[in-house]
């Protein structure tokens, strides 16, 4: 464990459990098992998992909207049933919703008094909010009249309207366009910066790996592996993809992957061979087009994990 | 923790609270249920449960039904319902009703010429409405009409004894009416009640009705001595009420409040009004 | 979007505060329901058609006035309380809106708490509606209405206790059987009075002990029935009034913790 964990880390989940009555009362399914946690201040950690691993299920335990079966979750060292504790932290839940019948400063403003926002701060705080996550100018706009990416914008804002120290994202990007997801990452770094602790579940593996400092993998409810990113991905190099325009070289070591006229595709499988392809290719006069470095992505590990792919595997 | 305990604790105080109130309200109600012992009899009990707080609505409503009912004039068997319907059904979701005891005590008296019926039925309300002075002035004068000045005096002294009567009614108390029969008097004393200024509806409404029902009777008696003094000068009956008017035997023909003519037969010598009617207009 | 210098807010409302803020919501919510005003122009249509009813009674019309414009307020207060009650928390849950509003630091007896009030707060504010549309009809023919006002009062008593069911039982359960359990106390409650007669008719033994114990648990409705004196004039006491309020509020107290104990229980799947 690094030092910022070592301090008392802002959420702490240990041995955690749930599990819920079946269909008509019978049986129990277990949608959570000991599931241990803990997450320093200041890093953006990310929960990733397939549809139906517990992540859902994780953070409500984590806002005190379910009672875990067995373990504890503290936040900032208190339990989540505290109002102490939910007062330093923000959430937006996956697909969120909200009244349609209030104006989006009613609806921040409602959400203000209970944050306990004092009263002459209030309105400058939901002007700025809007600003903040792009919905300036829709003060006095109906919810109802709100498209799905308004509605996720303005769930941001009421999660960080109040600065809280702990921001905990259910899926923040689900339903975003590219331009959306860009705006939700940049938002989760200069919360970063601002030494803020973010935590969010995600199945967009490309998200998490641009921002995460350390993530876990879940899967049918139980932890696969947590830990700081690039510690879990191996640097090495699976393998090479060279494309040239040219003569094939020979060599049993290689794979190639497609052609085209005098354009090809191959595969090599280290350094020791790439460098011989290439050779081969500037004595035949060949045209080196580009070199591609395949090393683990975080999708790897996370189909490792879960397993899809078996262990050392990546997917070809 | 703690919450639980204060949880606990405000539950506990509220339904102490409740307790005491409640057995306050039990005992206050049972009292009034105790004095009205009279009129709580199974039947009426039904609609009071289906009622479900709203039994006096449900009181006006079949009242309402009943005056349409009871209109239909050429319905056989009319009066054999009315103490179960007015007396029992009503009255039971709504003892204070004061309308529906005096309704169907003139149907029965006036319309089905039942009198002691009709004294049964103000006779309940009476008992349930204390106040009520009009219930037993109103079974005197029915008494007195039927030549039972005994009886009535019993109930004008009743109505008189009632606290809030007014002067008139007190009045009576002195036996002042002693001879059966003489229609003026009453006329007048209910006249009073009438144009008393101070008069409650109820009251006034029913003085109205017997205001009417005693000008017909009047005129009714008037007719027939003229009658009778005509036969005895010239022989024989007057062909027609005018013809008594054109000869001076009455200064005018009068006629029925309902602004119809009385009818007459002068082969028989007969004068007589329509049926008397309580609802609706006579024949 | 853009990140902002640092400010220190981190402390939980004060409980008036939470529950104010809530409630405020909850009327808000409730005024711009369109339900709400269909059944309250039932009701005012209805008073309005007392007066043609009155038309057809042989004797006092105003009777006719005053218990159907009663009838109607109690009526209608319930049918609100009923189905707005049991909606509101259960949309809450339904859309999922009541998990950020949990997350905030609000406890969950002020949710339900706020909740209470706001509905009380509308069906206040309806019951005036329709008491002013009654004492129209009635002023015009020259009626005062001043002494229906101790009815109206415990109508209103009576519709707290009844949302604090409506509360309870929607939080235990899903809308449709919660509406039902509510309306099955409502009637129980108005016939508390026949389960003394029933006791004396059931054999003894268990039979008799739980007509005793209903007779224990349910309200009886009857007790905030002051319809009928009312409406015929008869003198009630200040203390009368004040004794069944005091008996419908502590009632509706008492419900109402047992709706906050349910709701602090519950778990959001």
């Amino acid at each position: 464990m690094s030092g910022s964990e070592a301090a008392a880390p802002v959420v702490r989940l240990a041995g955690l459990r749930k599990s819920f009555r079946g269909h008509l009362g019978i049986g129990r399914t277990v949608a959570v098992e000991s599931v241990d946690l803990q997450i320093g201040a200041g890093q953006v950690f990310g929960l990733l998992g397939p549809n139906g691993a517990g992540k859902t299920t994780i953070m409500k335990m984590m806002l005190g909207l379910l009672r875990p079966d067995r373990g504890e979750v503290r936040l900032f060292g208190e339990p989540p049933s505290a109002p102490s504790a939910r007062a330093r932290l923000g959430y937006l839940p996956e697909n969120p919703y909200f009244y349609d019948y209030l104006r989006a400063d009613e609806f921040l403003d409602f959400y203000g008094r209970l944050q306990g926002i004092p009263k002459e701060e209030r309105r400058e705080i939901v002007r700025d909010t809007l600003r903040r996550v792009g919905l300036e100018g829709s003060e006095a706009t109906a919810l109802r009249k709100f498209s799905k990416g308004m509605i996720q914008r303005l769930g941001l804002a009421q999660a960080i309207q109040h600065d809280p120290e702990l921001v905990i994202l259910d899926e923040p990007m689900s339903g975003l366009d590219p331009i959306g997801r860009r705006e939700v990452r940049d938002l989760i770094l200069g919360l970063k910066r601002a030494g803020k602790t973010v935590f969010f579940s995600s199945h967009i593996l490309q998200d998490a790996e641009l921002i995460c400092d350390r993530v876990a993998i879940l899967d049918k409810g139980r932890l696969r592996a947590v830990g700081r990113l690039h510690e879990m991905m191996s640097e090495t190099v699976r393998w090479f993809e060279v494309s040239f325009r040219g003569q094939l070289p020979a060599g049993d070591d290689l794979e190639r992957l497609s052609s085209e006229g005098e354009d090809h595709l191959l595969r090599v499988a280290d350094i020791a061979s790439l460098t011989r392809v290439l050779d081969s290719l500037q004595r035949s006069g060949g045209q080196v087009l580009s070199i591609w470095p395949r090393k683990d992505t975080l999708e790897d590990l996370f189909l490792r994990e879960v397993g899809y792919l078996t262990a050392g595997e990546v997917r070809r | 923790m703690a919450r639980r305990w204060l949880a606990g604790l405000l539950v506990l105080m509220a339904a102490g609270s409740v307790y005491v109130s409640g057995t306050v309200l039990e005992r206050r109600a049972a009292a009034r249920e105790r004095s009205n012992q009279l009129l709580y009899l199974p039947n009426g009990r039904h609609l009071k449960v289906a009622s479900l707080g709203q039994a006096t609505v449900l009181a006006d409503m079949i009242y309402i039904w009943a005056i349409q009912y009871y209109s239909e004039y050429e319905r056989a068997d009319r009066f054999r319902y009315v103490e179960h319907v007015f007396g029992e059904v009503i009255t039971e979701l709504d003892p204070h009703y004061v309308d529906a005891y005096w309704l169907g005590a003139l149907i029965l008296i006036v319309e089905a010429g039942e009198l002691e019926r009709g004294l049964a039925l103000l006779d309940q309300g009476f008992a349930a409405n204390p106040d009520k002075w009009i219930l037993p002035y109103l079974a005197g004068w029915e008494c007195w009409l039927a030549g039972q000045p005994g009886r009535a005096a019993d109930y004008f002294d009743a109505a008189a004894a009632t606290p809030g009567a007014p002067p008139t009614v007190r009045r009576m108390r002195a036996g002042m009416v002693s001879r059966a029969g003489d229609l003026e008097t009453a006329l007048a004393l209910w006249n009073e009640i009438l144009e008393d200024p101070g008069s409650d509806p109820t009251s006034r409404a029913i003085a109205e009705r017997k205001v009417l029902d005693l000008r017909v009777q009047t005129d009714l008696r008037e007719l027939r001595a003229a009658i009778e003094r005509f036969r005895f000068e010239n022989s024989r009956f007057p062909g027609s009420l005018e013809e008594l008017q054109k000869r001076g035997y009455i200064r005018g023909v009068p006629r029925h409040p309902d602004d119809r003519d009385y009818d007459y037969d002068p082969r028989s010598g007969k004068v007589s009004a329509p049926e008397g009617r309580v609802l609706g207009e006579s024949a | 979007m853009s990140a902002r210098p640092d400010r220190v807010r981190r402390r939980a409302p004060g409980i008036a505060s939470a529950v104010l803020a809530i409630a405020l919501n909850t009327f808000r919510e409730a005024v711009r329901d369109r339900v709400l005003y269909l059944l309250l122009a039932f009701a005012l249509i209805l008073i309005g058609v007392s007066r043609l009813l009155s038309l057809l009674t042989v004797g006092s019309e105003e009777k006719i006035i005053k218990d159907v414009g009663l009838a109607a307020i109690s009526i209608f207060g319930v049918l609100t309380a009923v189905f707005v009650g049991v909606s509101l928390v259960f949309k809450e849950i339904e859309r999922r809106t009541v998990y950020t509003l949990l997350a905030n630091p609000v406890r969950r007896w002020q949710f339900v708490s706020g909740k209470f009030a706001g509905l009380l707060a509308v069906l206040s504010l309806n019951v005036v509606l329709m008491f002013l549309g009654l004492a129209i009809i009635l002023a015009i023919r020259g009626e005062s209405t001043w002494a229906l006002l101790p009815a109206v009062l415990l109508i209103l008593v009576e519709l707290g206790i009844i949302t604090a069911f409506a509360l309870l039982f929607s939080s235990l359960t899903n809308p449709i059987l919660a509406a039902v359990w509510t309306f099955a106390v409502y009637v129980a409650g108005h016939l508390s009075w026949s389960l003394k007669l029933l006791k004396g008719k059931v054999p003894e033994g268990l039979s008799q002990w739980l007509c005793d114990l209903l007779y224990w648990l349910l309200p009886h409705l009857e007790h905030l029935n002051v319809k009928a004196e009312v409406v015929h004039g008869q003198p009630i006491s200040l203390g009368s009034v004040g004794l069944a309020v005091l008996y419908g509020t502590s009632y509706a107290l008492a419900v109402l913790v047992l709706a906050c104990v349910a709701f602090e229980r519950k778990d959001f799947n």
